[in-house]
């Protein structure tokens, strides 16, 4: 099953039991968010769609992607599929990279089914909301943005289409954070040093792999949408061109394309946000949109995310798509690494199983992490556990921690190393330590003095997971 | 009206609710806080601002210098 637009998703997601609608009008503050927070607590949460928003004409939908089971979905997998079986999947997928999208012609896109260009009003279109109650206004958390390198407007691999946060600040302005480090800020930069516009499109309810690959760290010369074909096994990506900007493209049938620019060399005060470490980031003084085209789907549906204290649904967007990168770098020098789980807080902590080759060897793997490009700043809990233990199942992980681990020798602390400034403890910011806990099993020349034998699974017990399994579906 | 945030006095409405006159949305046009007038902002000391405060932001991404 592949996923074409936000619609056809939430119809699934409704007929699969993962979708529930509020009938009743509500409030857009608190009750949006709240209902993003308790939605993310559950195990298995539905996204929840809100069909009357006091004050605004059309709906919003949230937590989409917040929950294994929809994350499951919406790679076309059953929504029981564990997430080591989405881990392995997804980097089989992977490597199916680059798939040629498909460009549409203008009147097969459903996002150009109509087009505002004068009176623009974000508010008439957007039930706008506050996320958390200290954020600086209303934010679109869950926009996928599209820009283009100045310098090569025509190279289709150097457009870049990335997830940043964006303030509302008047009907037709927006504020958008663009990190140094973020690819659209070394767009940016070019286009400021001549001192122009930076040409930008918006574009809010897209298929859910096109957001999920939104979110995913990967290199600049990389194409997003000929990654969208990969992870959808192989069935192109639909795209359109914007009706302003001839080099940019945007995703076919998005909800709503808002198409501006980054107004050159202007900063005003942005934030705070809360953001995804779970607390506030401050205000800062930040770039500007100026909006100059909206075009929509006939009765859009407005996508937005939650985010607080993890989990929540930003959590999904940067979980496996984290760990994928990570476990092929690794996997490249060191082919007993078995699987990668980078899932907490953008890869600050991560898990590791691996068989090990020679004595040592744990600790070589988490020393080999933490010189990657993503490992190097943003990993600080490395914990290593043998081939056999599932790094995605932490009651498994915490068995190994607690009959592996003799301190003394397989608890390391590596002082003033690399860090993620976002990350609260890192001081100064850009500086942390690196924590390493080698839970493996010793092997030659370690010694390993009360050798152990390990319990199997009673034979058949394949069998009777399956019988039980679908006993329950 | 002022803002809640930093005082200034330079309000703008930025939104009237599309469906029937239930909310307005006003903006600061010195520091962009904004707020539905359904809300009632209780704005943390830590997140007021002030002239200094605001002078003494970073700049995120930095302004390159022009090129000529
Ligand atoms: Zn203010």
């Amino acid at each position: 099953m592949v996923y074409h637009d936000l619609r056809s998703f939430l119809k699934v997601l409704e007929e699969e039991g993962q979708l529930v609608r509020i009938k009743e009008e509500v409030n857009p503050e608190p009750d949006i968010a709240a209902a993003g927070r308790a939605a993310a607590n559950m195990k298995n949460g539905p996204a929840v769609l809100f069909e009357k928003v006091r004050g605004y004409k059309y709906p919003v939908v949230t937590n989409v992607h917040g929950s294994w089971a929809n994350h499951a979905l919406m790679m076309g997998m059953d929504k029981t599929a564990s997430t080591k079986e989405q881990f392995h999947e997804l980097n089989r997928r992977w490597d199916l990279y680059p798939v040629e999208p498909k460009v549409l012609s203008r009147s097969e896109a459903k996002c150009k089914e109509n087009e505002i260009t004068e009176d623009i009003n974000l508010f008439d279109l957007l039930a706008l909301y506050r996320i958390n109650d200290q954020d600086g206004g209303f934010f679109l958390s869950k926009a996928s943005v599209i820009t283009g390198d100045p310098e090569f407007p025509d190279d289709f691999d150097k457009m870049n289409v990335g997830t940043y946060r964006i303030q509302i600040k008047d009907k037709d302005r927006v504020g958008i954070q663009a990190l140094a480090f973020h690819d659209i800020a070394v767009q940016l930069e070019k286009a400021e040093a001549e001192g122009k516009n930076l040409p930008i499109c918006i574009a809010l309810g897209n298929d859910p792999i096109t957001t999920f690959m939104a979110s995913t760290p990967i290199a600049y010369n990389q194409s997003e949408y000929k990654f969208v074909g990969a992870l959808n096994n192989g069935e192109p990506a639909e795209i359109v061109k914007s009706d302003l900007f001839d080099h940019l493209y945007v995703p076919a049938h998005a909800e709503v394309i808002l198409e501006g620019e980054i107004i050159s060399r202007l900063r005003t005060v942005e934030g705070p946000f809360g953001e995804f470490p779970g607390s506030y980031s401050g205000c800062r003084l930040q770039c500007e949109i100026q909006i100059k085209k909206i075009t929509h789907r006939t009765n859009p549906i407005f996508e937005n995310l939650y985010l607080g204290i993890p989990w929540t649904e930003i959590d999904y967007l940067m979980a496996l798509n984290t760990s994928v990168p990570l476990y092929k770098t690794l996997k490249e020098t060191m082919p007993e690494v078995q699987a990668v789980n980078a899932m907490y807080t953008h890869g600050i902590g991560v898990i590791i199983s691996t068989r090990c080759r020679y004595g040592g060897y744990g600790k070589a793997v988490a020393f080999r992490l933490l010189s990657t490009p993503h490992g190097m700043p943003y990993s600080k809990v490395v914990i290593v556990v043998d081939e056999f233990v599932d790094p995605f199942n932490l009651e498994q992980v915490m068995w190994a921690i607690t009959t592996r681990v003799k301190p003394s020798k397989d608890v390391a602390v590596i002082p003033n190393c690399p860090g993620m400034p976002l990350d609260p403890s890192s001081n100064p910011a850009g500086m942390h330590d690196k924590l390493i806990i080698d839970a493996t099993t010793p092997v030659p020349p370690e010694p390993n003095p009360r050798e152990t034998q390990l319990l199997t699974p009673p034979a058949g017990f394949e069998k009777w997971d399956e019988i039980i399994r679908g006993l329950l579906k | 009206m002022n803002c809640p945030r930093c005082d200034h006095d330079v309000i703008k409405t930025i939104a009237k609710s599309p469906v029937g006159e239930v909310w307005e949305v006003y903006c600061c046009q010195k520091c962009w806080y904004s707020w539905r007038s359904t809300e009632t902002p209780r704005i943390l000391a830590k997140f007021l601002l002030d002239d200094a405060k605001i002078a003494a932001m970073q700049t995120i991404p930095p302004v390159p210098p022009l090129k000529k």
